[in-house]
């Protein structure tokens, strides 16, 4: 039971309480639904890996994204992780593809370029007549930083943009804080 | 702005207190170690979100606690507002206006303000650059909360930016265990040092600019007419003054002395430009305090600088905020305790700690809230 609960705690998010209602939780179910619990984790871990083109998490060598013949193929979305994917696609909005760079440049962490899948990045753009690389990247320091490197990367061979930061839909802004709001002005547009 | 009610759950010595504030000024009195200065942390950390005294949540935590809860109630100007702060021993900490708790620490700040004048403060002339750093960041804090933000961002730059210089100097030195690292992206770490940097000295810059004439002022006044202070901001990235608030120039200056130092900090491993590097230089007649300042000098000084604060704190908030006195009146003589005194008179809500009540004016005590404290316990005198 204890043995249990400490893996349970190792997950992200669960604190020791959490840990105990799961474990007290599973102990309360059929076998047959734990075996099926057990073997879907087993399973997952065994089969899914991730996509030789653009790094998102798929169980076969190319992902469904990338196989999807109704995808723009001219675009490629470039995120840091893919929960960003995931994100994205919830939006319906993208129908391009995707490249899941898997971290952000950080020193601290032991991170440099040469740790994400950037020059994988690179030789698609080159190979895949790419006509837009959109940079959708946290605008942490970490984050600002990973995108200005593949901004100076990849500039010469296609247009590269980054998504907008500012003010949430439903915010107002009278209520917005300076830090967002400077973000917001600095991305202004042009009113069409 | 008048602070209420204040409420400490598990927090350092106390079980669980609550206190009401009565009158403008309230005395905490009591013997070495029995929780005085712990009330004025407290309040310290719902204005500041830390404390001088340093140290992790947990050692804020009751022993034998996993959290402690913070509340307060304060009326201000616009309305009363609640205050709760949430302490965990795993460092998590919860903050909630008004029962909304709040997605970022941030919008915490500037709901309560304080001045926070502690012994300790008297080693602000004499201590080390660091010492001036910290004290100059935390005013700003209470001037402008989005300097908590502007901040942090700049102290991650320069840990991420000497984590790359520290691998490129172990690369130096040993080309064959490690890899060689990307001069684009030191660039570009150099480039948002600057920016980040650049932010921060114009906020020291302007905020020195404006206290600078009220310290001055009041430094005249206790120090008899004798002496004038100035404060100088001597950023690390030096540009002429008049350039003190142009973004372009000052980013400018940055980038050329990183180019300059760049053989120093390939040696050093390490970021050797920015305002981390900073100091705020205090000049009496001219000469720097620090080194000849006597010691009565250097605490009229001090005395000083923190009227000043409250003043400026004052005119920005256009409210009077709270000021915390841990200990200290009894390290002023009279004639210094006499002009603090009646600089606060009772516009200023003042919270004060002391071992015993023979060091003060007895018509200033008879007006008082005295509070008398003892093992983690308050009465009412």
């Amino acid at each position: 039971m204890s043995r249990l609960i400490e893996q349970f705690q190792r997950l992200p998010g669960v604190g020791p309480k959490t840990a105990q209602r799961l474990a007290l939780h599973i102990l309360k179910r059929p076998e047959a639904e734990v075996q099926a619990l057990a073997q879907a984790l087993l399973d997952a871990k065994q089969q899914v890996g991730v996509c030789s083109r653009c790094f998102h998490l798929s169980a076969e060598p190319v992902c469904e994204i990338c196989r999807n013949p109704g995808r723009d193929r001219s675009t490629i979305c470039v995120v840091a992780d893919s929960r960003d994917v995931i994100a994205l696609e919830k939006t319906r909005e993208y129908k391009g593809l995707y490249h899941v760079l898997g971290g952000l440049v950080s020193p601290m962490d032991g991170i440099g370029p040469e740790q994400l899948n950037i020059s994988p990045l690179v030789r698609r753009v080159n190979q895949e007549k790419t006509e837009e690389v959109i940079l959708a990247i946290s605008p942490s320091v970490e984050g600002e930083t990973t995108t200005l490197y593949i901004g100076q990367l990849l500039k010469p061979f296609t247009r590269v943009t980054r998504i907008a930061f500012g003010l949430p839909m439903g915010g107002d802004l009278e209520y917005a804080d300076e830090v967002t709001l400077a973000r917001a002005m600095e991305g202004r547009q042009e009113l069409d | 702005m008048f602070l209420e009610q204040l409420h400490l759950r598990h927090f350092r010595n106390y079980e669980d207190q609550p206190i009401a504030f009565t009158a403008p000024k309230t005395i905490l009195v009591g013997d070495n170690a029995q929780g005085k200065s712990n009330v004025l942390e407290a309040v310290e950390l719902l204005a500041t979100l830390r404390s001088h005294r340093g140290g992790r949540d947990r050692d804020l935590v009751q022993t034998d606690h996993s959290e402690s809860i913070i509340t307060a109630r304060l009326r201000r100007l616009s309305g009363d507002t609640k205050l709760a702060m949430t302490l965990r021993n795993s460092g998590r900490r919860t903050v909630a206006i008004n029962g909304e708790t709040q997605k970022r620490q941030l919008d915490f700040l500037g709901v309560i303000n304080a001045v926070q004048f502690s012994s300790l403060d008297l080693d602000l002339v004499r201590g080390g650059p660091g010492e001036r750093r910290r004290w100059l960041d935390v005013l700003l804090v209470q001037l402008e909360p989005v300097y908590a933000h502007i901040l942090q961002q700049y102290q991650t730059v320069l840990k991420q930016r000497n984590a790359l210089l520290k691998q490129r100097r172990s690369h130096l030195t040993n080309p064959g265990t490690t890899a060689p690292i990307d001069p684009t992206q030191l660039a570009l770490w150099d480039a948002q040092l600057a920016t980040a940097g650049t932010r921060v000295i114009r906020r020291r810059a302007r905020a020195i600019a404006r206290l600078a004439p009220i310290a001055q002022q009041w430094h005249h006044n206790i120090s008899g007419q004798q002496e004038i202070l100035e404060l100088r901001y001597a950023s690390n990235v030096a540009v002429e003054s008049a350039a003190q608030d142009d973004a372009g120039v000052i980013q400018q200056a940055f980038l050329h002395q990183i180019k300059e130092k760049a053989i120093a900090e390939q040696y050093q491993g390490t970021s050797l430009v920015g305002p981390h590097r900073d100091e705020i230089e205090f000049l009496i007649n001219q000469t720097p305090a620090r080194q000849y300042g006597s010691q009565g000098q250097q605490r009229t000084l001090v005395l000083a600088l923190k009227l000043a604060e409250l003043i400026l704190i004052e005119s920005v908030i256009s409210e009077p905020p709270l000021l915390l006195l841990d200990d200290v009146l009894a390290e002023l003589d009279l004639k210094r305790q006499n002009q603090l005194l009646e600089t606060i008179q009772d516009r200023f809500q003042t919270l004060i700690t002391a071992t015993h009540l023979g060091a003060f004016d007895a018509q200033w005590v008879q007006s008082a809230q005295i509070l008398t404290v003892k093992a983690g316990q308050l009465h009412q005198a």
